[in-house]
């Protein structure tokens, strides 16, 4: 418990340094949001009227601190440019992220699992070396390139699987699934690469402790010592990739959002950031800090249900 | 040496140099080997398949596709090295002075900015401090190396940490040694290899982040061509023309697999942890 | 630490909230009057139009709307007082016939009566005379600037408005042809107050369902439209930013008709069979802003160089493919102003351009930067001009600027060159006035030339229209003498249609207009 407290502590400083690099980076961009709503139509007047309306002629350091107020509040504010509730926007906008990351994660998953294994347990083996090149091989493959060349050949050239049309799961379970393979296989093979590479290290790692081979030694085949021990103690590192993979996916799927037209939480932030939104870019922010924050305080939480297995363990260390 | 021989022996790492190697030279040589001015519009010969003398094609302004994909090699090039050099530049001290002073500064101000800037997406940090800075190629460099950097600290840092108790720093500064020379001539030098990996990975990352920097919009200006805006340019082509898409995708991803290659080839001669 | 099973249990509350996160949300939008589901799949018989919009609409409400996509939207949901037809005349909408005092102050309206708005409110002269003050002297109205010589607003009777202007405004019921000819439900508007936008009421076709900020804007069938019957039952707007994926959903049937078709997916759309495309001269044009106050564009030499030595007929074959027609006035075909001769481009002529260099004292050549905005089309356009220009040895750079930007800079004044077009609107005035007279809002070239100002002047107060052409002709050949703007196409709408779709009828303003459309 007080480990969970003390975590959860140490978050609030990183968080409200989080929201002034925030603040700060996004001020500093020249042109402000008034500029891109009144777009042609600015005469000087109106410009300078809408900045007063925003609140935007007022000392930053003020305009910190009253969006820091509302924030402890519970309010994240509202939209410069839509005039809609942060929070709304966010929550309208961050389930096809979420469905995007999971989707990917399974998608790494269910090949980097099969495929480490099989690496490790055929050591040394033609199969080991191929599935290291082509694992140092998906990693490789910028992900939007691959997402194009999907759309191509899935979409374009022969029409099997849609390259847009996102709906949210509860409307239309079928259209939302199929939606949704394309874009979590283009960004998903490339994760399953690095976490293959993972496993594979992370598990002939294991294999060559000495209780694996107290296990061999009693008779037990190589395969079913893998699975059976093994496995189990080679998840850390995995997991720790894992936590760090999905807290990078959480902004970093921007381009493949853009790519497959899914409203998405990525495209909005990097939308508001070119609108000037800077209410939006604020809460956003926060919002995918903490959730990174969370991501990182599970993966911690599972060392916990994994390791007191281990006597030698290794530690998470820093 | 003993190293340059172990390294020789990994059959991948040898792969991933040669290809870095090739990159290097396609980019020097890009006048010599480029068959076309890369930017040498015609209007009567737009959107040609690939063919004897076009051999990936033209694009949309009836460009050459081959010219261009190898005078990106010239932006990928520096994309890898300027945007990993202002990381390390900025990332190797910061983490050699945190990690051997420690104390406040090290603890509240250094890591918990290192925290803070890792719990931003990265494309979108770069994203906003290319803003900032304003459009072009050397901007985007300084804006993905600034995002590299907490990385390098952290790595600095780690190894700073766990040198720095080892027996031969403690008899050292006993001694009385100067902290500079300790931490220049010792600490240093038994701390690269990580941050040497960690450079050749971060080189990988850099090519895509300036390729997806150009896809947003910013980065190189037109009409320089950098394989990141080619693609961004092919997007509009899928239908039409669809190899415009592929040339210089296979070309990031070669390089991009060459600097893997390398760096696992480097992990496996440099880390002792590892053994396959 | 604690127990395995407690571990599994908190691990357990965070994975239940993320799948939570992810299951619910995603489909509540903005003011609901029902629980809005997007069909795409439409219940039986259920006849629905889906349209694909390049943008999000920001805003439903015409006093505070400044982007071009609302309107798309309005055209399902509002009507105005006036119209344009197919060949960009003004034609009579809510307002049935108007009379105009010679002096060309005073218009008497006559509107059209028995109509009603979506929350079964009157429309009548007080509802007309609610909007103009709001759009007059609303705290937030953006409409102030077009609305500024009128001087008061009176209700005469039930169906009879009376505007008094300051002075003659030939442009006046062009104005009343869009956003500020807007009639929206004054009830609503008391109701809602600063949340109208989440609730607009307008006498429009469709009625307002829902809408999900950067996805969709759904609308249903208004049962009591005034101007006959709405035979589609539901029209959705969703926002496709993607051009590509916005063309490929049109084939795929998720989409009937898109907005706007990007040229290099014309052949696409017109080698479908099931598919049509409407491509039409629309009314905005599309160039250059040259600073005419600071060096080297304040010498008009080397701003007639730079715009002689542009081949506009390449241009437009190479980026549009013909889809778009070469300008160098403002004014497109269909226009009062339209003058084919002047608007036709000549052949660059290499010893003019070389003479031009010379008169300006840059016999070898000159250097300067153009600001263009991010999109590859923009790109390719900068491309092709700075190909173009370097024949002359006239250098110039690129520098890619985003949206926000490239206004600001624009607005200061802190550029050589900077491309940036209109969208058009139905009359002369309204295209040239505020771009090129001295100290003007759009004048961001910073054109200041005493005798274009008293031409164009002169031409916004003139009620004649034979009179206003030979001044705008006037106009318009001094400020090609002058190159103050240098004017390079006038692009088209190109609008993907199904064949599905019938009804449509085309005007130059390039909306899609649902009140008779129909679905087979």
């Amino acid at each position: 418990m007080m480990f969970v407290v003390r975590r959860l502590l140490l978050t609030i400083p990183i968080l409200l340094l989080v929201s002034i690099m925030t603040f700060s980076l996004i001020h500093m961009i020249p042109g402000d949001p008034a500029r891109v709503i009144l777009g042609q139509e600015a005469t000087p007047e109106a410009y300078q009227a809408l900045r007063t309306e925003l609140g935007l002629d007022q000392p930053i350091v003020v305009q910190y601190f009253s969006w820091l107020g509302k924030v402890l509040q519970g309010d994240l504010g509202i939209s410069i440019t839509d005039r809609v509730p942060v929070s709304e926007l966010i929550m309208q906008r961050l389930p096809a992220t979420v469905e995007l990351t999971i989707g990917t994660f399974l998608v790494a998953i269910l090949i980097a699992f099969p495929a480490g294994i099989l690496a490790a347990v055929r050591r040394g083996t033609w199969v080991d070396y191929t599935s290291t090149f082509t694992a140092l091989g998906g990693m490789s493959i910028p992900s939007f390139w691959l997402a194009m060349m999907m759309i191509i050949f899935f979409a374009v050239n022969n029409q099997w699987l849609p390259a847009s049309g996102y709906v949210p799961f509860l409307e239309n379970p079928t259209q939302n699934l199929l939606a949704m393979i394309l874009p979590c296989l283009a960004t998903g093979l490339r994760e399953s690469a690095v976490l293959m590479r993972m496993l594979r290290s992370s598990l002939l790692d294991v294999v060559s402790m000495d209780f694996i081979r107290t296990a061999k030694a009693k008779g037990l085949n190589e395969a079913r010592t893998i699975l059976g021990h093994a496995l189990r103690n080679a998840m850390v590192p995995v997991v720790t990739t894992s936590g760090l993979m999905i807290a990078g996916l959480l902004g970093g799927l921007v381009i493949t959002e853009s790519i497959f037209s899914i409203p998405g939480f990525g495209r909005l932030i990097v939308e508001s950031v070119f609108k000037r939104d800077y209410v939006t870019v604020q809460g956003a922010i926060l919002v995918s800090a903490v959730l990174v924050v969370m991501v990182n305080l599970a993966v911690d939480m599972l060392y916990a249900v994994i390791d007191p297995r281990i006597k030698a363990g290794k530690g998470a260390g820093e | 040496m003993k190293t340059a021989r172990k390294f020789l022996r990994n059959g991948l790492g040898v792969i991933g140099a040669v290809i870095i190697l090739v990159l290097i030279l396609v980019a020097i040589f890009a006048p010599q080997i480029a068959p076309f001015d890369p930017n040498a519009q015609d209007y009567n010969k737009v959107m040609m398949q690939p063919d004897g003398e076009h051999l990936f094609g033209t694009d949309d302004l009836g460009r050459d596709i081959f010219s261009r994909v190898v005078y990106g090699a010239r932006i990928s090039i520096q994309a890898a090295l300027i945007s990993v050099g202002i990381a390390m530049l900025i990332g190797v001290p910061i983490g050699l002075l945190s990690g051997y002073y420690r104390g406040f500064w090290d603890e509240w101000v250094v890591m918990r900015s290192v925290d803070a800037m890792q719990a931003f997406p990265f494309l979108i940090l770069a994203l906003a401090i290319s803003a900032v800075l304003g459009s072009g190629f050397g901007n985007a460099m300084l804006a993905i190396g600034i995002g590299f950097a907490p990385a390098f600290i952290r790595i600095t840092r780690g190894q700073v940490l766990s040198l720095r108790n080892m027996e031969y720093i403690q008899a050292a500064r006993s001694v009385g040694v100067k902290d500079a020379r300790i931490i220049f001539r010792h600490i240093l030098p038994n701390a690269l290899n990580p941050i040497v990996i960690q450079a050749t990975l971060a080189m990988a990352s850099g090519i895509i982040a300036e390729a997806s920097l150009s896809y947003l919009g910013l980065g190189v200006q037109p009409p320089t061509p950098s394989w990141g805006s080619m693609l961004n340019q092919a997007q509009t082509l899928m239908s039409v023309a669809p190899y415009a898409t592929f040339y210089p995708g296979i070309a990031i991803f070669l390089v991009v697999l060459g600097f893997n290659l390398l760096g696992d080839g480097l992990q496996q001669v440099l880390d002792p942890r590892s053994r396959k | 630490m604690f127990s395995t099973k407690m571990s599994k249990a908190m691990l357990g509350a965070v994975l239940g909230t993320v799948l939570l996160v992810t299951g619910c949300g995603g489909g509540s939008g903005a003011g609901t009057a029902d629980s809005g589901k997007t069909a795409t799949a439409p219940a039986a018989g259920k006849k629905v139009i889906n349209i694909g919009l390049k943008a999000d609409p920001p805003s439903m409400d015409p006093s505070i709307s400044t982007s071009l996509y609302d309107r798309q939207v309005y055209a399902s949901l509002y009507d105005k007082l006036f119209d344009i037809d197919a060949q960009g005349k003004i034609v009579p909408m809510l307002a049935e016939s108007y009379e105009v005092t010679p002096d060309g102050k005073t218009y008497t309206l006559k509107l059209k009566q028995g109509v009603k708005f979506h929350d079964g409110t009157d429309f009548d002269a007080d509802a007309v005379k609610f909007n103009f003050d709001r759009n007059i002297s609303g705290e937030k109205s953006r409409r102030k600037g077009e609305l500024k010589f009128v001087e008061s607003v009176s209700v005469v009777d039930k169906s009879t408005v009376k505007i008094q202007l300051k002075e003659p405004f030939a442009p006046f019921l062009s104005v009343l042809t869009d956003r500020s000819g807007i009639i929206v439900s004054p009830k609503a508007v008391k109701e809602h107050g600063e949340q109208y936008l989440n609730h607009p009421v307008g006498t429009g076709p469709f009625t307002f369902v829902e809408q999900v900020k950067g996805d969709h804007v759904t609308l249903k069938k208004n049962e009591n439209y005034w101007n006959g019957a709405v035979k589609v039952d539901e029209v959705n707007y969703k926002v496709f930013t993607n051009g590509t994926a916005k063309v490929q959903n049109l084939r795929s049937g998720t989409l009937d008709i898109i907005d706007d078709t990007p040229v290099k997916e014309i052949p696409v759309v017109k080698g479908d069979t099931n598919l049509q495309l409407i491509a039409e001269s629309g009314m905005g044009f599309q160039g250059i802003y040259l600073n005419n106050s600071r060096p080297p564009f304040d010498n008009k030499f080397l701003r007639q160089a730079v715009d002689r030595a542009i081949e506009r007929e390449a241009v437009v074959k190479v980026l549009y493919n013909g889809y778009a027609a070469p300008a160098r006035t403002a004014f497109t075909k269909g226009n009062l102003a339209y003058n084919e001769q002047l608007n036709t481009p000549t052949a660059p002529n290499a010893d003019e351009i070389k003479d031009l260099l010379a008169k300006g004292g840059k016999p070898g050549g000159f250097d300067f930067k153009l600001y263009i905005a991010t999109s590859p089309e923009n790109e390719q356009l900068g491309a092709v001009l700075q190909s173009m220009l370097k024949q002359y040895n006239i250098n110039m750079t690129l520098e890619k600027l985003e949206y926000g930007q490239l206004i600001e800079t624009g607005d200061k004044g802190e550029f050589d060159a900077l491309q940036l077009g209109w969208s058009g609107r139905q009359d002369p005035d309204q295209n040239l006035h505020d771009f090129v007279v001295t100290g003007t809002s759009n004048n961001n070239g910073r054109i200041s030339i005493p005798k274009l100002d008293e031409l164009v002047v002169a031409a916004r107060g003139e009620m004649d229209e034979a009179k206003r052409k030979a001044l705008y002709d006037e106009a318009a050949k001094l400020l090609q003498d002058e190159a103050g703007y240098v004017y390079l196409y006038h692009q088209y709408v190109l609008i993907g249609m199904n064949k599905k779709v019938t009804g449509f009828n085309y005007v130059p303003d390039g909306l899609i207009r649902t009140a008779t459309l129909d679905k087979q």
